[in-house]
């Protein structure tokens, strides 16, 4: 077990050293960079740059190397666990993330908390009343949620309950208009998220009571259930006591797979509704060229999703005995 | 007496052999011999829902090739037609007497283009807010993101099949050193990625290279995500064959001396074929998907040339998200229904080729 989460945790070094490669040549390519924008903001203000500006500017943003050795220095300064200063927001990055990853973590966790509580009674309905009307209808609800591009669903509910009912707030995270603090704060805050967490779970729920009701299916059709009855178990004994547990393996093992997501940020759902979010935070960066703060927070996405794979299969092992890892 | 009985008995005989044969005649009337192909199809079209998609996937087809037969307008010709606009004002004066009076006052304005107008005979969803009509905009979009996505799934399964049928098939070193190419790719994040993409393609159009023109923006953009998306079906092909080259008829195949091309092309990547079919169907839906959000972000087609991901994103005018529904609504309901419907075939091909769903 050991040895092998060692292997596993060498291969991962391996696949994000890969995966950063491959990001920071992409971003070199970039036609911009954020010296030329800058300065080019600078002239239009009427003020002159010569070129010794110009190359003073490169060497602090260190854009005057090539992309090889640029590469190699920042490799260098990760090690030293230094993720460098964001360009556009003048901080180091590690505190631009760690200042917009409250908003976007709160959307996804409390969605994905919501997901769970009505995708798995859906899923189990739908798989013990196969092919009746109401498994039927629920495959159809949520086949239109999966179906919904998440612009126009959260465009028209937006327009739903924002602007025609002004039930909600249209946009923002904070009210500008009050002055508020402590709970209320948080209550406010909540109140704005309504709508982009509903806009989330609505999408969501799909692909998750689809998995409970195959798997539900699956484990229904196994010889344990017929044996269950056979002893005359009640029904509900039969589904939430021996189905349900087995059922419940993949779902527990998906979970590892959610941690990149809870923490990336919707960038769509963060630009329809304008919060504050790391989402929107990368998408303005990546439009800047901002070298070091699109790498910490890409190299931050994918430590995530290695971590994922890697708790995922843990856990099979974990939750399933019958699994062994080699 | 006896011969009677005979003949009696041959009689019978007879008779029951004559209704054997007849019992065999309306055996073969009604057991109709059936391939598995026509069990497939026979499966497939027993559920009403994928009845349902293959519906809307046909209709939405021959909306956007077959219609612009019927409604020929032009997507990118804006109507000059002109638009009269009335706005009202209310404006108050003091009259002789020291009371405040009031009364409305019409602006009439005459504009050129006849933009932002409210569905009629002439344009049965009204103009978007450059004059151009919605309906033949729709259309063109329509033919924009379905030849994409088609093309784009064509390529990650052609990817996949080559890179995972190598894998499997060979093992040991080849099988490692792809499968490590699939966790770097796992792992790279796609939007972000995309984006940079997109502005390294603007960076190549301005410096002059006509094939990356404004207008195939968004086709060298999803060609480079098919680049980075064929993992999972290497893998799914990859874990197929792995099980499937233990079996007897591939140490047949050996044993017959065929080429390994072949026997990987010809014996094992067939029977992964129905897997591939349902995974290629319901992709179909999120590269639709996946292409109208980057439309959306303002790396798709260009206003002219819309998409219909860009369609919608003339709601980010907040005069347009309230006011004209008909403007950004036809899109997202085009492309719900198109995705609705290549997500009901393909669980209906999923039912229908599954062996152990069988009722």
């Amino acid at each position: 077990m050991l040895k092998y989460i060692l292997k596993r945790l060498a291969l991962s070094v391996l696949i994000l050293l890969g995966v950063s490669l491959i990001i920071y040549v992409l971003i070199r390519c970039m036609p911009v960079d954020f010296v030329t924008q800058k300065l080019s903001s600078i002239t239009t203000t009427g003020a002159e740059t010569s070129q010794e500006l110009i190359d003073a500017m490169m060497r602090t943003y260190g854009l005057d190397t090539n992309i090889f050795e640029g590469y190699i220095s920042w490799l260098g300064k990760l090690l030293r666990l230094d993720f460098g200063e964001s360009f556009k927001y003048g901080i180091p990055v590690i505190d631009v993330i760690k200042d917009h990853m409250g908003v976007s973590f709160a959307v996804a966790a409390i969605a994905t908390v919501f997901e769970f509580l009505i995708a798995i009674p859906l899923g189990i309905t739908a798989a013990t009343h196969q092919y009746s009307a109401r498994d039927y209808i629920v495959t159809v609800l949520v086949m239109i949620g999966i179906s919904l591009p998440s612009f126009f669903f959260g465009q028209l509910l937006k327009n739903i309950f924002a602007i025609q009912l002004e039930w909600f707030p249209a946009s923002g995270l904070i009210d500008a208009s009050k002055d508020l603090s402590g709970f209320s704060l948080l209550l406010d805050q909540m109140w704005h998220l309504f709508i982009p967490i509903l806009t989330v779970v609505i999408l969501s729920i799909g692909g998750r009571m689809r998995m409970t009701r195959t798997n539900m299916l699956e484990v229904l059709n196994s010889d344990y259930i017929r044996t269950a009855r056979a002893k005359g178990l009640k029904e509900k004994v039969v589904i939430y006591k021996h189905a349900f547990r087995n059922t419940m393996i993949p779902l527990v093992t998906s979970l590892a797979g959610l941690l990149p997501g809870l923490f990336s940020g919707a960038i769509i759902t963060e630009q329809v509704f304008g919060l504050p979010g790391i989402g929107n935070k990368a998408f303005e960066a990546m439009l800047v060229a901002d070298i070091p703060f699109i790498m910490g927070y890409n190299m931050f996405l994918a430590l995530l999703s290695v971590i994922g794979v890697l708790l995922a299969d843990l856990m099979y092992a974990v939750v399933d005995p019958r699994v062994k890892l080699e | 007496m006896m011969e009677n009985n005979n003949l009696n008995i041959e009689a019978v005989e007879n008779e029951a052999i004559a209704e054997a044969a007849e019992e065999e005649v309306t055996h073969e009337q009604t057991l109709k011999l059936m391939s598995p192909m026509q069990m497939v199809i026979r499966r497939f079209f027993r559920s009403k829902l994928s009845i349902i998609g293959l519906v809307m996937v046909v209709s939405l087809f021959l909306f956007c090739w077959v219609g612009p037969l019927f409604y020929q307008v032009s997507p990118t010709e804006i109507d000059k037609d002109g638009k009269t606009e009335y706005t009202t004002k209310w404006v108050e004066y003091e009259d002789e007497n020291g009371n405040i009076q009031g009364f409305y006052q019409v602006i009439e304005t005459q504009l050129t283009d006849n933009m932002l107008s409210e569905p009629s005979g002439k344009h049965p969803l009204g103009t978007d807010k450059t004059g151009k009509d919605v309906l033949a905009r729709l259309m063109n979009g329509g033919k924009i993101s379905l030849t994409i996505s088609f093309m784009a799934v064509f390529i990650v399964t052609f990817l996949g099949i080559i890179f995972g049928g190598l894998a499997g098939y060979f093992g040991g070193v080849v099988d490692n050193v792809i499968m490590r190419i699939c966790d770097i790719l796992m792992c790279l994040p796609g939007f972000p990625i995309l984006l940079i993409v997109g502005t390294i393609i603007d960076g190549l159009r301005e410096g002059g290279m006509a094939m990356f023109d404004y207008q195939y923006k968004i086709y060298w953009l999803m060609g480079f995500l098919t680049l980075i998306s064929w993992s999972g079906t290497a893998r799914l092909v990859r874990g197929q064959i792995l099980s499937l080259r233990e079996q007897e008829y591939m140490v047949a195949a050996e044993a017959m001396g065929y080429s390994t091309g072949r026997k990987i092309f010809k014996h094992l990547v067939p029977n992964v074929m129905p897997q591939l079919i349902v995974s290629m169907t319901l992709s179909l839906g999120s590269m639709i998907l996946y292409e109208a959000s980057l439309s959306y972000l303002g790396l798709g087609a260009p206003e002219q040339y819309a998409a219909w991901g860009t369609m919608i994103n003339a709601a980010k005018d907040p005069d347009i998200l309230s006011n004209y529904f008909n403007v950004w609504g036809p899109p997202g309901i085009c492309i719900i229904i198109a995705v609705l419907g290549f997500n009901f075939v393909g669980d209906g091909l999923r039912d229908a080729l599954d062996p152990k769903m069988r009722r």
